[in-house]
């Protein structure tokens, strides 16, 4: 029952991952990711990592991808993207670097497979779980993401005051 | 099985290192950053079931919570490049100050 749902829903991811790089719509790009996400979610799952698949739905698929959504349609892109968004001139190149990765990634792989053999254990991440470490080994680090996350609504709110500031006079919002 | 699971990551990762080196729109880079982060999470997350750690879950944790950041911060700076120079290709960026 498991491989089936694992080839399910990774061909869902890689064909979610193709329409993120190749369509020409950022609306479109953006919705892929939100299918890309889901499916990735739908491998913790599989993976038995309930907390972190629903935070990933949650907090990603929920929040971010919404937010990039609402910033694409806030810019208004369609007169910008399809006025000048052709191919670049590394569109070879970096297509050629990204398939060597690959290559060299599968050659690391297979090696370190042939090497450990490992089998799945039966560790299952629940809430209960993941908190009781979070909560005690990985308080620290925990409580400094509170701390980014503070800087960064410092970062975001000097960066839309300088634009507030300067947009005024150049008439553009 | 593991070897499934680091060769899907793989391919992803690869996917968004291509769309990040080929697109000229920043938000297009910006998206392919998120699978970039996307696949790492995914490695994280078998090597943590396949060793029988939590360690790898805990680190996908802080992992989506760098992110949320790093996107805020970067739709923030794509907003304002947009009010500057009403374009939001990468190829506009050629002054370092403004």
């Amino acid at each position: 029952m498991s491989p089936f749902f694992f080839y399910l829903f990774a061909a869902i991811l890689i064909f979610a991952s193709l329409a993120v790089i190749l369509a020409r719509n950022p609306l479109y790009n953006v919705l892929a990711l939100v299918v890309a996400i889901f499916s990735l979610s739908c491998l913790f799952v599989l993976l038995e990592a309930f907390f972190v698949g629903m935070i990933l739905l949650l907090v990603y698929a929920g929040a971010v991808l919404v937010f990039f959504l609402f910033v694409v349609m806030c810019l208004n892109l369609n007169t910008v993207v399809l006025s000048s968004q052709q191919q670049t001139r590394f569109r070879w190149l970096g297509s050629f670097v990204g398939l060597m990765f690959l290559f060299s990634f599968a050659l690391a792989a297979k090696s370190f497979i042939r090497a450990h053999a490992m089998e799945p254990s039966s560790i299952r991440g629940t809430i209960e779980v993941i908190g009781k470490i979070l909560f005690t080994d990985y308080l620290l680090p925990f409580e400094l993401t509170s701390f980014l996350l503070l800087i960064a609504i410092f970062g975001i709110v000097s960066l839309a005051q300088g634009a507030l500031s300067t947009g005024k006079d150049s008439e553009n919002l | 099985m593991l070897g499934h699971y680091l060769i899907l990551s793989g391919i992803i990762f690869s996917l968004g290192l291509i769309g990040v080196m080929t697109s000229r729109n920043v938000l297009k880079v910006l998206l392919s950053l998120e699978l970039l982060l996307a696949a790492s999470n995914l490695s994280f997350v078998s090597f943590s079931k396949f060793n029988g750690d939590y360690a790898g879950q805990l680190i996908v944790f802080f992992v989506i919570l760098v992110a949320a950041a790093e996107v805020a911060i970067g739709l923030a700076i794509i907003v304002v490049m947009y009010r500057r120079l009403s374009t939001i290709q990468a190829d506009e960026l050629k002054e370092m100050k403004w």
